[in-house]
């Protein structure tokens, strides 16, 4: 032991609490409803190297992805060449981004002109541009229907941001307003970050600060290697499909992941995976690194403290070109389906070997749906939703309905919120009674909304999951139901969504949704 | 003698603070009683009046409805809402608290109101107010019917959009009274009129819930004054942090979660007060978790988002930031080899090793004990004896041991870890909200604040400490502070620009005659009106309070410059765009005429030194009886204070001198 063990739990603290603070900052005052209602932002705390130090509360899918920016960032800009107040900015896929509305920015902690740490944000923007508001559109095939790319910047110096870049994004986007505002909820996240980080060098010394901090990392390493050499060794195979790519609807799109258990590191090769696909669902290796780290945290336990240490017994195999590790410019917008299939897959690779710890595979879907058209005023509106299916029943307990799972945790538009926002009524929210697998813990069911749009024309784009291929049971437990979905013309025609749509929306017209079940856990009684 | 008197429910004890027509104060603590939590306050009652006198003011806070919500023990109730919608309460808002849990469990009520006691009908009122579809009224009184034969107690209504027209609500209560005669009602219209079906049907599920259970406990409590010839009325805390008469409190019980920590800010505002501090912060320590408020312009800073357990309660409450810390929480090592304290507790039973009640894990007030910070012969009063050997053993195996420290290195650096903790929680309240800490009094509370405050202070850059007379029963004496208020609120959630002037001001007016009707039902008059606003940017999901002048001509226009001044107080950064109206609040208030306190002054320590260890430095500190300080002496620390309800330690480099309502502490190296 190289720190007295109390310093070193009060810097883990205070690492946390400067985490949360940014996350606050962001969270108060942001105006994207997505991060809003969906808290659909994240912040955390880096070593100059880029290891993680410290992540605020937040979606697991954006902590995940900020990591490979920052490393991105840190490999155009060496630390050698920063100055006090600089402002990093990036958010292109093909350069170690996620998906275009996912801005991530960085700036560094300077204390007696080092670089002690860096502090990092990531977050949807409302809109960046691209074929449809909100940019992410179901129907793009290329990268460029998707909106503005920022290669990794400098975007500003001394605190201020960049005019002219700022003019140049302010003409490619929909909403400039609202994108200057929540980009500067970011850079005063990363502000009070460094002020935070400062104090606390002034207080333990930089050099000490920068010595703890990397001996936690250690620690956390030495942890998960310990909880990996627990389990049993082996190699297990999981494989499962996406629907569809949203643009060629018949034809499946397969996943497969091998998981290799030895001593203790953990391997995952995703070789057998599609190729990448015309639509969409391409998800670049920052979305596939955030659900491999949402799967190693959820098995190697809640004990172990949450750092870049977690990570580093894991190897990860993407096949070059694949659904997971797509060239440009493949499309790559609606990547959440493809994150939640992975991180799935993963756990059910391991749930063959650990059946008692991994629950049943949870409904897989997080439906994305946005209506939008013009209010009597002509200015366009977005109202979005996402609706979850249930958690898989476990050794434990059974799953639990309608709730967020996995990479996810965002909350759902209040019925009201939404019919104040747009001319639509809710005509029913519901359980899917009888969806979940069944089990001798039944899985989770899913959910049922049914919307009626009370003045067209509105532009529908819907993204489902799980309507071609079920939830899957574990340990003798059943499949869950997949999921289904329907257009209801005001004419009584009624339209069936194959998982994915994008269409009009007249007066009178309904749309009705059912997500899948999850799966049941152990064999019925 | 004629006695005011308050008397708080906590999990373990029950407080009261009784105060002689002379200003002479008495404070008494008895077990509570978790079956049957009004004979502990019977109990207290009979002490306090065994000499005689009569009873001027009788104030009461309870943990019964927050403990019945917590526990599922409030009474069955049934829901009936929207057709379509009668799942929204077991699907909430698709979340869960543990991002990493694989295996979590419900996250909604679903308990509390299972399927088939959810029933909807037909009928709907749109975003504007406008009736879409008539109520099917007998589809209300079959529902009724379908509810009282699965023998439901109390029965709930929320339909959608009513926090903007309650007509088929008041109407569908109309038919339960017709098919149901007597039978508890609550309307999401009354409970919680705001937007978010979810949040506002959780609340009115809560309400109704609650109000047979709260009717029979407060029946029993007047029952209890009545045999003790006590005649004047039974006044009860509110979450909001102020009082209101039993009947009111039968009308809305949901009002009366969440009201301990609010209590404990008053009375934390009123030491303040005392002290001369208009601007403070408390932190009140028990044994599972430490409780911190932010004082401003002496009052309580408040919020609307309450939640109990995993359940969102929409009702006001002192704005409290919560942390797993307290002289329960336990140390252990991670997996990774680090020392941690808490989250989890010994809690009362079994407790920390020292009560020597079957707890092993080690506490920190094990650690507390092994650094000779806590008399074990005297801890809490002497009720308890503590175990030292239990403490030491503990400590040693499980911490010590593992990570090749002496004992007292341990305990040390338990109590390093559970500060910084609880320093931490006082920086989410202060600094992270762009409040300096260095220009605020810290105020240490419950049994445990005074032996961790001074370090809380130091880390934080605070100099000055402010301690009650009584930091044990703060929470009783903030009764006898607390005004009786009475508040009303209605939603909006619209664009003040489609609210014209006239429409805000009938509205006000209406909000302020309900509180002034509720006001004389407690027999009182109010001496202050508050109107405030809740509003954001269009677009925004956070709302930020905005006070309203009384009497303006032009409500709208005061809430519009006053939200966008108060956007860029509290984010540095504001603009002139649209703003929303949320919702509409009225308070009114009659402030309580409770005169100074004087606490006994009888000490039961005798003087003398102790070996300690504070900071890691082993020490002969000596050992001081609070009541034995004469006021307006300073001395210099270390020191070690003893009184009967807690225990402040000062370290060196701190003074302290007595004041007759507190004792401050000052840094004076």
């Amino acid at each position: 032991m190289k720190h007295d063990p109390a310093t070193l739990e009060i810097i883990r603290r205070r690492l946390e609490g400067i985490a949360e603070e940014m996350q606050g900052i962001m969270l108060r005052s942001a105006v994207s409803p997505i991060v809003r209602e969906a808290n659909d932002a994240s912040a955390s705390i880096f070593l100059p190297d880029g290891t993680v130090m410290a992540q605020s509360v937040s979606l697991p899918l954006l902590l995940g992805c900020l990591l490979p920016a920052v490393q991105r960032l840190l490999k155009q800009f060496p630390v050698e060449s920063m100055a006090p107040g600089d402002i990093f900015a990036m958010n292109d896929p093909y350069d170690g981004g996620t998906h275009i509305p996912d801005l991530s920015l960085m700036m560094p902690v300077f204390v007696d002109g080092q670089v002690v740490a860096l502090a990092g944000t990531i977050f949807h923007h409302q809109d960046m541009g691209g074929l449809t508001p909100g940019s992410v559109p179901t129907n793009a095939t290329e990268i460029f229907h998707e909106g503005l790319r920022l290669p990794p910047l400098r975007l500003g110096r001394d605190g201020v941001v960049d005019e002219q870049i700022l003019r140049i994004i302010g003409v490619n986007i929909r909403t400039a307003d609202a994108f200057e505002w929540d980009l500067n909820a970011q850079i005063a996240a990363c502000r009070a970050a460094v002020t935070r980080l400062q104090e606390l060098a002034a207080r333990h010394g930089a050099a000490p600060l920068t010595a703890m901090m990397r001996e936690l990392v250690d620690r956390a390493e030495a942890a998960t290697r310990a909880a990996i050499r627990a389990m049993p060794d082996g190699r297990w195979v999981y494989e499962d499909a996406l629907d569809n790519d949203g643009v060629v609807l018949d034809q499946p799109v397969p996943l497969r992941v091998t998981v290799t258990v030895r001593d203790d590191t953990i391997t995952l090769d995703f070789t057998g995976t599609s190729p990448q696909v015309k639509g969409p669902v391409n998800a670049v290796p920052a979305g596939v690194m955030a659900g491999a780290y949402f799967a190693i945290r959820a098995v190697t336990g809640h004990d172990i403290p949450n750092n870049g240490g977690c990570f580093r017994p894991l190897a990860v195999i993407l096949p070059e070109g694949s659904l997971l590790n797509p060239r440009a410019p493949a499309a790559v917008n609606a990547r959440t389906g493809t994150v939640k299939l992975l991180t799935n897959a993963v756990l059910g690779a391991l749930a063959q070997a650990m059946p008692d710890r991994i629950p049943a595979a949870n409904s897989g879907v997080s439906v994305v749906m946005a209506l939008s058209g013009r209010d009597d005023n002509g200015a366009a509106f977005v109202v979005t939703e996402a609706l979850q299916g249930g958690s898989g029943g476990s050794a434990e307990r059974p799953g639990v309905n309608c709730v967020s799972t996995d990479i996810g945790n965002t909350m759902n538009q209040p019925a009201e919120a939404m019919e104040m926002d747009a001319p639509v009524r809710v005509h029913r929210l519901a359980v899917r009674r009888g969806s979940g697998g069944p089990g001798l813990h039944p899985g989770g069911c899913g959910t049922i909304r049914e919307y009626e749009v009370l003045k067209g024309p509105l532009t529908l784009t819907f993204r489902g999951e799980r309507h071609f291929h079920p939830a899957r049971g574990a340990a003798g437990g059943g499949d869950g139901r997949m999921s289904e979905a329907h257009v209801l013309r005001a004419d009584g025609r009624r339209e069936e969504i194959r998982s994915k749509l994008s269409t009009v929306l007249q007066t009178g017209d309904r749309l009705v949704m059912a997500t899948a079940g999850a799966g049941g856990w152990g064999t019925p009684e | 003698m004629m006695y005011e008197i308050g008397i708080d429910i906590g999990g373990t004890f029950t407080d009261a603070v009784c105060r002689a027509a002379d200003g002479s104060t008495r404070l008494l603590k008895v077990p509570s009683t978790p079956r049957d939590p009004s004979q502990a306050v019977g109990v207290a009652l009979a002490r306090l009046l065994a000499d005689g006198g009569g009873v001027a003011r009788f104030l009461h806070g309870t943990t019964v409805a927050t403990n019945a919500i917590l526990e599922g023990t409030a009474a069955k109730v049934g829901l009936i809402t929207t057709a379509g919608f009668e799942d929204a309460l077991e699907i909430g808002r698709m979340v869960r608290a543990a991002n990493y849990d694989l295996s979590f469990g419900p996250q909604t009520p679903v308990d509390v109101v299972p399927a088939e006691r959810r029933l909807g009908v037909a009928g709907r009122i749109g975003p504007d107010g406008a009736e879409v579809s008539a109520l099917d009224e007998a589809a209300v009184a079959r529902a009724v019917h379908d509810l009282l034969a699965q023998g439901v107690q109390a029965i709930a209504i929320s339909f959608l959009f009513a926090f903007i027209n309650p007509a088929h609500e008041q109407r569908a209560r109309e038919i339960v009274a017709r098919e149901a005669p007597g039978l508890a009602v609550s309307l999401s219209s009354e409970v919680d009129p705001a937007i978010r079906e979810y949040e506002r049907t959780c609340a009115t599920v809560f309400d109704a819930a609650l109000k047979p259970v709260m009717n029979v406990y407060l029946s029993r409590i007047e029952t209890i004054l009545a045999g003790q010839g006590v005649s004047v009325p039974l006044q009860v805390m509110h979450s909001r942090g102020g009082l209101l008469g039993a009947g009111a409190a039968r009308g809305r019980p949901i009002r009366l979660t969440l009201s301990g920590p609010s209590a404990a800010a008053i009375g934390a505002a009123s030491v303040f007060r005392d002290a001369g501090f208009e601007q403070g912060v408390s932190i009140d320590v028990g044994g599972t978790s430490a409780d911190v408020a932010l004082i401003e312009n002496g009052t309580p800073a408040l919020r609307h988002d309450g939640r109990i357990g995993k359940y969102p309660v929409r009702v006001p409450t002192a704005d409290v930031l919560a942390v797993a810390a307290g002289g329960g929480s336990i140390a252990w090592i991670d997996a990774a080899g680090g020392l941690r304290v808490g989250p989890r507790s010994a809690g009362a039973d079994p407790g920390p090793a020292c009560y020597g009640r079957g707890g092993v894990l080690p506490t920190v007030l094990d650690a507390s004990v092994v650094l000779g910070l806590v008399d074990p012969t005297r801890f809490a009063n002497g009720e308890l004896q503590l175990r030292p050997d239990l403490a030491e053993a503990a400590i040693r195996r499980d911490i010590a041991e593992p990570l090749g420290m002496s004992l007292v290195e341990a305990a040390t650096a338990i109590h390093r870890v559970i500060n910084a903790t609880m320093a931490e929680a006082v920086r989410q309240m202060t600094v992270a909200r762009g409040i300096d800490p260095r220009d605020f009094p810290l105020m240490p509370a419950g049994g445990g604040g005074g032996l961790h405050v001074a370090a809380i202070a130091e880390d934080l850059g605070m100099t000055r400490i402010v301690v009650p007379a009584a930091p044990g029963v703060l929470a009783a004496t903030g009764l006898l502070e607390a005004p009786l208020e009475h508040d009303a609120s209605r939603g909006f959630f619209r664009s003040l620009t489609q609210l014209p002037e006239a429409a805000l001001r009938e509205a006000i007016a209406g909000l302020t005659a309900r509180c002034a009707a509720a006001m004389a039902a407690d027999g009182a008059e109010a001496d202050e009106t508050e109107v405030s606003a809740a509003a954001s940017f269009m677009g925004q999901g956070h709302t930020l309070d905005v006070v309203i002048p009384t009497g303006t001509d032009t409500p709208g226009e005061a809430i519009r410059l006053g939200f966008i001044e108060a956007h860029r107080l509290a984010y540095g950064h504001t603009r002139d765009a649209p703003v929303r109206l949320v919702e509409l609040r009225v308070v009114q208030r009659k402030r309580s005429t409770t005169g100074a306190m004087r606490w006994p002054a009888h000490a039961t320590t005798p003087d003398g030194t102790r070996a300690a260890t504070i900071y890691g430095q082993a020490l002969d500190v000596p050992i001081l009886h609070r009541a034995r300080l004469a006021p307006g002496e300073r001395r210099q620390g270390p020191a070690i204070i003893e009184q009967a309800d807690s225990t402040t330690v000062v370290p060196p480099g701190w003074a302290f001198t007595a004041h007759p309502t507190h004792l401050l502490l000052e840094v004076s190296p």
